[in-house]
């Protein structure tokens, strides 16, 4: 890059907060996918007004920007892959005001979403979305890529949080949508845009967001079951009966064995699945909601079924779950999260597609997600640096998604489709909804300049 | 570098799934928001020197050199990474390639001698006042002009030296009427130098518990700073000798009051020696090497205390809780006390900021550290914050000294000491010479 734009930057943001050496740049360049691209600098800004010039600067010589936060997205979205300017959003770190009567906050980008929780929840607030990197992740990079979380089942995503934003767009002007009313807004509804947008259309700078009251109880099953289809019945036929679970984790014989061997918690080795499942509300509802889980799950053949409800309980239950990610690093140095997501009535049939996959790629692939909402996130356990197996990890994943889309699904629950999915986004759009999306991308950034190579292969 | 270094660093970097969960731990991170210098980030670039995409360039190293070893991304790593081992062996691989720093080749030879070293702190104790002064609030010294080699600015507190070192002061063996138990006592440099009345509570309390207590006059520094520096051949020597030392006494155990030295002896002395004879004796020390607070939970200790009418809180070290697993034992003895009300502070376990030399070369990263620990102990209402380890002991007393916090910082076994009393000791106390002037 010219030093003459490097020195447009200094004077933007003050010379500290640029940074073009190496050793730098590498520590720029990936995110918490497999995939690595060098930026050519890398930017901090403080303001809306500074990301603002950047973005005329940007437009005016037509170079790359790709917003990133805390860099720890599953599909890609903050890599560079094209250089450029990397836009670290993590200076603007504000909680600007939380509206206890209107129930609404207002906070910036790179704002870390659990000191959101935390925040939130000693005023006797709560904000739903819970993403599992929610200890490291930004709201800003929340946002962006729609994150989901395990209480998604009963509160949905980030974007039925969203009420407004603040978004610089790809030329440099500030555009203020949505509102802080709980509804209707008289123009097109640009909070859903933006929402999701992976870094493609603008940069979040201002987020405004619902929140709801903390609710005051919940109790916790651990059901374990000998067959994993028995499991995944046990989903389906609950909510049919009106239950409405706040989570609904699964975990496979693999996983389970992983987390064992890792924890050495008491969990029974031959076991096929566990379900975990929590209920929250006021307490009779949960009582008797969580009678209907634990007759459901003996129903389907529970082995063994335990109810937590002390505080002590309940972490002792989530530990397994919360162990599994790392669990699994143990047994293969690479993990693919996919996130593709299917209607819950399809659980049986997607748990069946993934067992078959596995076996005619010869891969290994374990089932651990968010059962309640329909993503099982099926995760490869490959290495990175075995080229044919990576190959034959490739053909695997574009048969999952193809199987998802035909079964009504989607390819992102809630990790987006970054770099890692763009290949497969028409599948799910059809071509003319890929040409809208085009359309619009186009309109708002005509140098394609915002994200390159992200959603868009082309 | 050796090919069991190289196959360890590529091992562990293997595992790096780079989720970043190790940003919201490093308290270097908190200070200073650059990737490069939170775990992953580092790891990253000690992949790609591996690879041979990076050169060993003084940026590298100064990024390298950027870490507390607080070992908080290791324990909180959800693949196991052992993120301080890869640095660690870094670190040397640096030395390798680019030398020692001029200033750490210096004091690590003049650790090596140990008569020099002795005799050089003790003339500083003498002429100590020439550079340093009283601190205002009384509770150490300040320097009079910068002292950059020794990592100090003038706004810093640092405790004086002892006139006459701890283990000048003792014979070899201090005997009781009926022993049950005989142990070592590993000082460690910071308590014979800067905190005897430290040691000397650690030897009291063993007293009082009918433990004998040998105190080897040759013991060495535990080689902490050098390794963690890439030192490993001068470490090497020092365990060596130490060893050498230790390993003729017919004791029960060898205890120390500092979280640093027991994780050395415990597991890094093993991991550091190469020769499988040396391993092996250094096993056999290891294994009955204590932190002074888990050998008296793990011992029995007498509970006849006296009231003692404080409001406490306690500073995990980071050696002692993520790197010896000695957490609950601290609070159980405090808590065992009569009339001490103990209240936890937030962030019990978070760093410091000291990290040994860190301070030295990063003071003011080390300030900002330390001020969050500051905050939550003066939060605590606590009117003495106790602690397992020298270093910590210090870093957090400046910190305490600069705000004004009337706050004091013992040593856990000091508060023990007080609560037993005189009770069982032969009237043979001697003067303390140095440590804090409360």
């Amino acid at each position: 890059m010219e030093e003459m734009i490097i020195d447009r930057l200094r004077a933007i943001v003050g010379p500290s907060n640029v940074t073009t050496e190496y050793e730098d740049l590498l520590c720029y360049a990936y995110d918490a996918t497999f995939r690595e691209s060098l930026p050519a600098v890398v930017v901090k800004p403080r303001s809306t007004e500074e990301i603002s010039l950047i973005m005329r600067l940007a437009n005016e010589y037509k170079i790359p920007v790709v917003p990133r936060g805390a860099g720890t997205g599953l599909s890609g979205g903050s890599v560079p892959l094209k250089g450029g300017i990397c836009l670290v959003l993590t200076r603007l770190n504000r909680i600007l005001s939380i509206d206890k009567e209107n129930r609404v906050a207002v906070v910036e980008p790179g704002v870390i979403t659990d000191d959101f929780h935390a925040v939130t929840e000693q005023m006797g607030l709560f904000y739903p979305p819970d993403p599992a990197s929610g200890k490291t992740s930004t709201m800003g990079g929340n946002i962006a890529e729609c994150a989901g979380g395990a209480r998604g089942v009963k509160y949905g995503v980030t974007k039925d949080y969203v009420l407004g934003l603040e978004v610089v767009l790809p030329q440099g002007d500030v555009i203020t949508v949505g509102n802080p009313i709980d509804g209707e807004t008289g123009d097109y509804d640009y909070p859903l845009l933006f929402t999701g947008s992976e870094g493609t259309l603008g940069i979040i700078t201002k987020i405004m967001v619902r929140l709801i009251p903390l609710p005051p109880y919940k109790e916790t099953v651990l059901a374990i079951y000998d067959q994993l289809e028995a499991a995944g019945e046990t989903v389906s036929t609950m909510i049919k009966q009106g239950v409405i679970p706040t989570t609904l984790e699964i975990a496979d014989h693999a996983t389970i064995n992983a987390v064992e061997n890792y924890l050495a918690i008491g969990l029974p080795t031959d076991a096929q699945a566990f379900l975990l499942i929590e209920v929250d509300g006021i307490k009779d509802e949960v009582v008797r909601q969580i009678a209907i889980v634990e007759e459901t799950c003996r129903r389907f053949g529970a082995v063994s079924i335990k109810v937590a409800r002390t505080k002590e309980e309940i972490d002792k239950l989530w530990l397994a779950r919360r162990s599994i990610s790392g669990a699994c690093g143990k047994i293969s140095p690479t993990k693919i999260s996919e996130d593709a997501t299917v209607p819950r009535s399809k659980i049986p049939e997607m748990i069946k597609k993934v067992r078959e996959i596995a076996e005619k790629y010869r891969i290994k692939m374990v089932i651990f997600g968010h059962a309640g909402d329909g993503n099982l996130h099926p995760n490869v356990l490959t290495d990175k640096r075995n080229k044919e197996e990576m190959a034959r990890v490739e053909e695997a994943v574009a048969e999952l998604f193809q199987a998802t889309v035909e079964m009504g699904g989607t390819l992102s629950g809630e990790h987006g489709i970054g770099y890692m999915k763009a290949p497969f986004l028409k599948w799910e759009t059809g071509e003319t909804g890929y040409q809208v999306m085009k359309a619009i991308k186009k309109q708002l950034d005509p140098h394609n300049i915002l994200n390159p190579g992200k959603m868009f292969t082309d | 570098m050796s090919q069991g270094a190289c196959d360890l660093m590529q091992r562990e970097l293997a595992k790096c799934i780079k989720c970043g969960t190790c940003r919201s731990v490093c308290p270097v991170f908190q200070e200073v928001d650059s990737e490069a210098l939170v775990a992953r980030g580092k790891l990253r670039l000690v992949e790609a020197v591996l690879e041979g995409k990076l050169d060993y360039t003084p940026g590298f190293a100064e990024r390298m050199s950027l870490c507390l070893l607080c070992k908080a991304c290791a324990s909180a790593c959800p693949s196991g990474v052992k993120t301080d081992k890869v640095f660690v062996k870094m670190r040397e691989m640096l030395v390798e390639k680019r030398g020692l720093h001029a200033v750490k080749r210096f004091v690590f030879t003049w650790l090596k001698y140990r008569r020099i070293f002795d005799w050089s702190l003790r003339f500083g104790a003498v002429f100590q006042n020439l550079f340093l002064k009283t601190a205002q609030q009384g509770t150490g010294k300040e320097a009079r002009i910068p002292i950059p080699v020794a990592g100090l600015n003038k706004r810093r507190i640092i405790p004086p030296l002892a006139v006459r070192p701890f283990r000048s002061q003792m014979p070899e063996v201090i005997k009781v009427l009926k022993p049950r138990m005989k142990v070592a006592f590993f000082t460690g440099c910071m308590m014979n130098y800067i905190y005897p009345d430290a040691a000397h509570s650690l030897v009291n309390v063993l007293r009082k518990n009918d433990i004998e207590v040998v105190v080897p006059q040759d013991q060495q520094c535990c080689a902490t700073p050098i390794f963690t520096s890439g030192d490993e051949q001068t470490a090497r020597q020092l365990i060596q000798h130490n060893i050498k030392v230790f390993k003729g006494l017919s004791v029960d155990a060898i205890v120390t009051g500092c979280a640093s030295c027991g994780l050395a002896w415990k597991k890094e002395f093993p991991e550091i020696l190469n020769t499988r004879a040396a391993i092996r004796e250094a096993r056999k020390l290891s294994g009955k090497t204590f932190d002074i607070s888990e050998f008296l939970i793990k011992n029995g200790y007498r509970q006849d205390f006296r009231e003692v009418n404080l409001q406490v809180t306690y500073h995990d070290p980071c050696h002692l809780k993520r790197g010896q697993d000695v957490f609950k034992e601290p609070r159980e003895l405090i808590k065992a006390i009569p009339g001490i009300v103990y209240k936890e502070m937030a962030g019990a376990d978070q760093c410091c900021g000291s990290g040994g030399s860190f301070n030295l070369a990063y003071y003011d990263i080390s300030r900002g550290i330390n001020n969050r620990k500051v905050d939550n102990i003066a939060k605590s209402q606590a009117q003495v914050v106790l602690t397992g380890c020298s270093a910590c002991r210090m870093h957090i007393a400046d910190g305490l000294g600069q705000q004004g916090k009337p706050i004091q910082v013992w040593h856990t076994i000091q508060l023990l000491d007080m609560a037993y009393g005189e009770k069982g000791l032969e009237d043979e106390r001697r003067e303390n010479d140095g440590g804090d002037d409360y």
